[in-house]
């Protein structure tokens, strides 16, 4: 390899500032534009692990990441308050996910309450906006709705059962490019 | 949430109607018909699938798209 190459590139590494360790940075280094190519390259790559996961352990791979994202789920709310009522919980929710997932409580306009009884079940109807699940998914030609969407699923479920002490489980109505319907269900 | 078809685009396929978990569209007189539009929650699968490309959301939150490169963007417009 060419030594001059050596050096101009061990130069670029090479600066003059004076960093101590009680510096905090004050705000993301570098900027977000900077940073885009670092996260379609995040994209891609956890686009790829779930499509390799995906072909080795076939449905299995559900069953991986949903795991995954209900350990973070309980790993994340941990620190936050404990209570019983979920409205409250998915408020706390919400200020969780906020910047990686944003999503409302909804119910169709014929019915009166958001929590919804039907056919012997306990629901709420929750509709995700912003997602980084379906960012990556589109990113790299994905189908929704796959094992990259149950980490998520594993994430709020993970996180109701651990600020409510209740048992959940988490639903895909529907999947778009815009939104997905999901139904919380109570158990 | 507002929604209008351009009727005189409008083949009449049926997907959206297929597609809506919420049964929004109804096809009636070879078009389709927004009848419950209070019922949208704005996922815009059917402005995905709509080959005639009739339909218009108003009212609808954009969700955040970060998976289009501002750099491919940038070059288009220039093209553009």
């Amino acid at each position: 390899m060419n030594s001059g190459y050596i050096d101009q590139l061990q130069e670029s590494f090479h600066t003059d500032i004076v960093y101590r360790s009680e510096d905090i940075p004050l705000e993301c280094t570098p900027r977000p534009r900077e940073m885009e190519q670092t996260l379609h390259g995040v994209m891609k790559l956890n686009g790829l692990i779930i499509r390799s996961l995906e072909e080795i352990a076939g449905r299995g791979a559900n069953a991986v990441t949903y795991r995954a994202g209900k350990k973070f789920g309980h790993e994340t709310a941990k620190y936050f308050q404990k209570r019983e009522d979920v409205e409250g919980a998915l408020h706390e929710l919400s200020d969780l996910l906020r910047g990686q997932y944003t999503f409302e409580v909804w119910k169709p306009a014929d019915k009166e309450n958001y929590i919804i009884e039907e056919n012997g079940e306990t629901f709420i109807y929750l509709v995700f906006h912003d997602c980084i699940v379906r960012q990556t998914l589109r990113r790299n030609g994905l189908e929704q709705g796959g094992p990259l969407c149950q980490t998520l699923f594993g994430y709020v479920v993970g996180a109701i059962e651990e600020i409510t002490g209740r048992r959940a489980k988490l639903e895909i109505v529907h999947t778009g490019p815009n939104a997905c319907l999901k139904k919380l269900v109570l158990k | 949430m507002e929604i209008h078809v351009d009727c005189d685009a409008c083949v009449g396929c049926g997907l959206c109607v297929k597609d809506c978990p919420m049964d929004v569209y109804e096809i009636r007189d070879g078009v389709s018909t927004p009848v419950r539009p209070e019922n949208c929650m704005g996922c815009l699968s059917c402005h995905e699938i709509c080959p005639a490309q009739a339909l218009e959301h108003r009212g609808v939150y954009p969700a955040r798209r970060h998976y289009i490169d501002i750099r491919v963007c940038e070059m288009l417009r220039k093209v553009i």
